[in-house]
């Protein structure tokens, strides 16, 4: 198996616990998290040990490095402008002097859907990475071929 | 900048002249320095520039000087003014 189908492997795994962990929110059964997280570390580490490109060198020192680089710049724009974006939504603010008194918007998203949100993006991260992984190895000649 | 310089790729070689003359694969050469095969693919191609380090264990291997085997190409102001 590729790094690449283990993390996206990694991903699915992760956006399945999340939504298990809103459903038994959702139930009220803190059990069904607890297994299925104890679950999802077993997939997680039987996978990594289907791994076969484990040798890395410098060029794949490279390509992690700059998709680690741009993750993270994409990441925490997205990551940063959702969660002020839903404080301010929560807190009201700005609320301009016109406005009645004891009249607010109304709720978008709540705090819990918020925090979802939020683990969810944290999810994507991992198919970001990827994304960029693939791109970056493209751009340093992970793809091509040659006559031998 | 940044962007120019790596689009100008200024770092040419001639690993696959030596490989042809030592008949070396490339499977052969990754293995005795230390890398995948795809790397020194990447490196012929020119889509990728090794590190000085790299640079160095590949023309040590073929028992030449760096420059015989990566030639800088761009044309760089010298202390002599040339």
């Amino acid at each position: 198996m590729k790094k690449n189908t283990f993390y996206l492997i990694f991903g699915c795994i992760a956006l399945a616990l999340l939504f298990l962990f809103w459903y038994s929110v959702e139930l009220h059964t803190p059990l069904l998290i607890e297994i299925a997280f104890i679950l999802g570390i077993v997939l997680v580490f039987l996978a990594k040990r289907k791994v076969t490109d484990v040798i890395d060198d410098e060029r794949d020192v490279k390509i992690t490095e700059q998709a680690t680089i741009r993750t993270m710049q994409v990441f925490w724009v997205v990551f940063c402008a959702f969660s002020i974006g839903a404080v301010m939504q929560i807190l009201y603010v700005p609320t301009f002097p016109r406005q009645q008194m004891g009249t607010h918007p109304p709720d978008l998203l709540g705090p819990r859907m918020i925090g979802y949100i939020q683990l969810g993006l944290l999810c994507l991260m991992v198919f970001l990475y990827v994304g960029f992984r693939i791109y970056y190895a493209k751009k340093y000649g992970e793809f091509e071929t040659d006559e031998e | 900048m940044r962007k120019n310089m790596e689009n100008l790729r200024p770092m040419k070689n001639k690993i696959k002249i030596f490989r042809a003359m030592h008949n070396l694969t490339q499977e052969h050469l990754a293995q005795a320095i230390g890398v995948n095969r795809q790397t020194i693919l990447a490196i012929e191609k020119e889509k990728y520039i090794p590190s000085l380090d790299l640079a160095f264990k590949i023309s040590r291997y073929f028992g030449v000087n760096i420059e015989e085997v990566f030639i800088f190409d761009e044309k760089t102001p010298t202390v002599m003014g040339t």
